[in-house]
C-alpha cells in the first residue's frame, strides 16, 4: 500500500521547550494511526505541526509524494487534509447545514451542489434532522459528530481526529467508533489523537506512543500496550 | 433569497415615487440613502467579516475629492473619476490590509482611524490639488441627457441607485461561497482554515469591495454637498457613524445597516429639531441602549428570534 501522508523528522520547539523531538510517521490510506500517551506528551502539538496549525522548528512532510512543508494549513485542507478540533469549534452563528456548506464549498462550485454535498455529509453522521438548526444549540456528541462532518465535506485523503471520542458515554463512544471504522473502509487514511484506550486498540492499525515529546514505542496496539517503556510511561516507575 | 429581492424591489418602488410624493424632504432622505449604502458597505466587513473599520470616512472623503478634482482640474465627469476613485480605494485598502489584517483584536480597527488621519492631512496640505483646509467648491457638473446633477431630485436618485446596488451586492453575497467565507472567518480563523479558506484573502476582499462601494457613495456625497473640506468629510465621527449606523441596524444581516440609517438619521433630524443642542445626548443614549439590549442590532435580534422560533415549530412538528 502506498503511503500517503509521510511525516519525517518533526521537531516543535516553544521558546527553549521541545515539544515534539524528531518524530516520524506514515500513513495509507484505510489505514488507522493511532496517537497516545500521558498528558503533556506533545500528541496535540504533533498533530497540529502536521496539519499546518502549529510551526515547525524541523522536519518533512509530504501529502502523496508532494512535499507540503512549508504550506500553510489552508492549503493542506486544499491538498487533502480534513481535521477536527479537539475542543469543537462550530461557526456558532451559522446553522448546522450552513456549518458543513463552508467546507463543502471548497471543492463545489454552485450553492446547489454544495448543499448536496453538505447535507449527504450531514446523513452520513446522523445529523440531517438538525440542518436547520443553529450550531450552538447542539449538545456535545451532536457537536463532536459536526466537527466530523466539517471535516469530512471538505473531501479528504487524510484525516485528523483529536479526542474525538473524549466525553461520550457508551452507546455514543460504541457509534463513533464504528463510524470511525466506516471512514477507514472508505478508504481515508485516519490518524487519531486519542485517551480512550478501547478506541485505540479496538481500531488502530498501528500506534504510536509519544511521552516527553519523543516516540517511545510504535506497532500494533497488542505490542505497544505490553511494552513496558510505555507502562512505565503511563504508570511510573514503583 | 426571493424576499430579499422583494424587499429591494419594494425599496426601489418607495424611492421612484417618493420624491412627487414628499419633495420637500429630499435632503433627509438622500443623508438616509447614502448612510444605508455606506452602512451596509462597511458591513461587509465589518459585520459578514467581523473586521471592524473605524476609518470608512477615508473612503467617503476619496470618492468626493476624486469628483472634485476631476472635475475642477480634469474636466472629468463624475462617473469616470467614481470608478477611479473605487479602483484607488480598493488599492488603498488591499495594502492597509496587507500591512494590519495578520493583527488580531482591535488593532485593526485602532489603525483604520489612522487612514482617515493620514488622508486628511494630505488634503490639508496638498493645496495645489485639494484645496487645502479651507474646502473647495464645486461649481460645474455634466448635465447627461439633460439631468441637472445639482438638482435634488437627481441626487436623490444617484443616492438611491447607490443604496440599491449595495444591498443587492450584499443579497448576492450573503448566499454565494464568498458570503460563507466572510462567516466562517469572522467566526474562527483556525477552524476556517480547516474547511481550505485562507482567512487574510479573504479579509482583503472584503475590506477591498467595501472600500470600494464606500467610496461610490462618497463622490455622490460630494456632489450633494456641492463644497467639501477635510475636517469634514474624513471626520472620525463619519468614520463612526458609518459604524454605528450598522452595529445599531445589526451586524451581518442584509437589512440591519439600511435600517439602521433610518433609525438613527431619522432620529437625528428629530432630535435636533426637537432638543436642539442636547440632540447629541439623545443619540448617546439611544446607542447606549442598542448595546445593553440588543446587542445583536434591531434587525439582527429579530431574525434570530425568527429562526429559533421557526425551529422550535419545526422541533414540535
Amino acid at each position: 500500500m502506498p503511503n500517503v501522508l509521510r511525516a519525517d523528522g518533526i521537531t516543535v520547539k516553544f521558546g527553549g521547550v521541545t515539544a515534539v523531538n524528531n518524530v516520524s510517521l506514515s500513513l495509507s490510506s484505510g489505514e488507522i494511526l493511532g496517537l497516545i500517551g500521558p498528558n503533556g506528551a506533545g500528541k496535540t502539538t504533533l498533530f497540529n505541526a502536521v496539519t499546518g496549525f502549529a510551526p515547525m522548528h524541523s522536519g518533512r512532510i509530504t501529502l502523496l509524494d508532494k512535499d507540503i512543508t512549508a504550506l500553510p494549513a489552508f492549503k493542506r485542507t486544499r491538498l487533502g487534509f480534513g481535521r477536527t478540533f479537539q475542543t469543537e469549534r462550530p461557526f456558532e452563528e451559522l446553522t448546522v447545514l450552513e456549518n458543513v456548506l463552508v467546507a463543502a464549498f471548497l471543492t463545489a462550485k454552485r450553492r446547489s451542489e454544495a448543499e448536496r454535498l453538505a447535507m449527504s455529509v450531514l446523513e452520513q453522521v446522523g445529523l440531517a434532522d438538525r440542518a436547520h438548526q443553529p450550531a450552538l444549540d447542539l449538545n456535545l456528541a451532536r457537536r463532536r459528530r459536526l466537527e466530523l462532518a466539517k471535516a469530512l465535506a471538505v473531501k479528504p485523503k487524510v484525516i485528523f481526529l483529536d479526542e474525538i471520542m473524549a466525553g461520550l458515554n457508551p452507546p455514543a463512544l460504541r457509534e463513533m467508533i464504528v463510524f470511525v471504522r466506516s471512514l477507514s473502509a472508505q478508504g481515508l487514511a485516519v490518524l487519531m489523537v486519542e485517551h480512550i484506550m478501547e478506541a485505540i486498540i479496538e481500531l488502530s492499525d498501528h500506534v504510536i506512543v509519544l511521552a516527553s515529546g519523543e516516540k517511545i514505542a510504535e506497532g500494533t496496539p497488542q505490542q505497544v500496550t505490553s511494552n513496558e517503556r510505555v507502562i512505565e510511561a503511563y504508570l511510573g516507575t514503583d | 433569497m426571493t424576499k430579499h429581492l422583494i424587499g429591494l424591489g419594494v425599496l426601489l418602488a418607495v424611492g421612484m415615487a417618493y420624491p412627487a410624493i414628499f419633495p420637500n424632504n429630499l435632503t433627509v432622505a438622500i443623508s438616509v440613502l447614502l448612510f444605508a449604502g455606506w452602512a451596509t458597505s462597511w458591513d461587509l466587513l465589518g459585520g459578514w467579516n467581523g473586521q471592524v473599520s473605524l476609518g470608512h470616512a477615508s473612503f467617503v472623503g476619496l470618492g468626493a475629492y476624486f469628483v472634485f478634482i476631476g472635475q475642477s482640474q480634469f474636466g472629468l465627469a463624475p462617473w469616470w473619476t467614481m470608478a477611479m476613485a473605487a479602483a484607488v480605494a480598493a488599492v488603498l485598502a488591499y495594502f492597509w490590509g496587507w500591512l494590519t489584517f495578520s493583527l488580531r483584536g482591535p488593532y485593526f480597527s485602532l489603525s483604520t482611524i489612522a487612514v482617515a488621519e493620514i488622508l486628511r492631512l494630505v488634503a490639508i496640505n496638498e493645496e495645489w490639488l485639494t484645496g487645502g483646509a479651507t474646502g473647495v467648491f464645486i461649481a460645474t457638473l455634466p448635465e447627461p441627457f439633460g439631468v441637472d446633477l445639482f438638482s435634488r431630485t437627481a441626487q436623490f436618485y444617484m443616492a438611491l441607485a447607490f443604496a440599491a446596488v449595495v444591498i443587492a451586492t450584499v443579497i448576492v453575497i450573503s448566499r454565494a461561497r464568498f458570503g460563507y467565507q466572510l462567516r466562517a472567518v469572522r467566526e474562527d480563523e483556525d477552524s476556517a482554515m480547516a474547511a481550505g479558506i485562507d482567512p487574510t484573502a479573504t479579509k482583503l476582499k472584503a475590506f477591498m469591495l467595501s472600500a470600494a462601494l464606500t467610496s461610490i457613495g462618497g463622490g455622490i456625497y460630494g456632489i450633494v454637498l456641492a463644497f467639501i473640506e477635510p475636517h469634514v468629510i474624513f471626520a472620525l465621527l463619519l468614520s463612526v457613524q458609518i459604524a454605528l449606523t450598522a452595529i445599531i441596524g445589526g451586524r451581518g444581516t442584509i437589512w440591519g445597516p439600511a435600517v439602521g440609517a433610518i433609525v438613527l438619521i431619522g432620529a437625528g433630524e428629530m432630535f435636533r429639531t426637537t432638543f436642539a443642542e442636547a440632540n447629541m445626548l439623545i443619540y448617546g443614549v439611544l446607542i447606549l441602549v442598542v448595546v445593553l439590549f440588543v446587542p445583536r442590532g434591531i434587525v439582527g435580534e429579530l431574525a434570530r428570534r425568527h429562526i429559533r422560533r421557526l425551529y422550535a415549530k419545526r422541533a414540535q412538528g
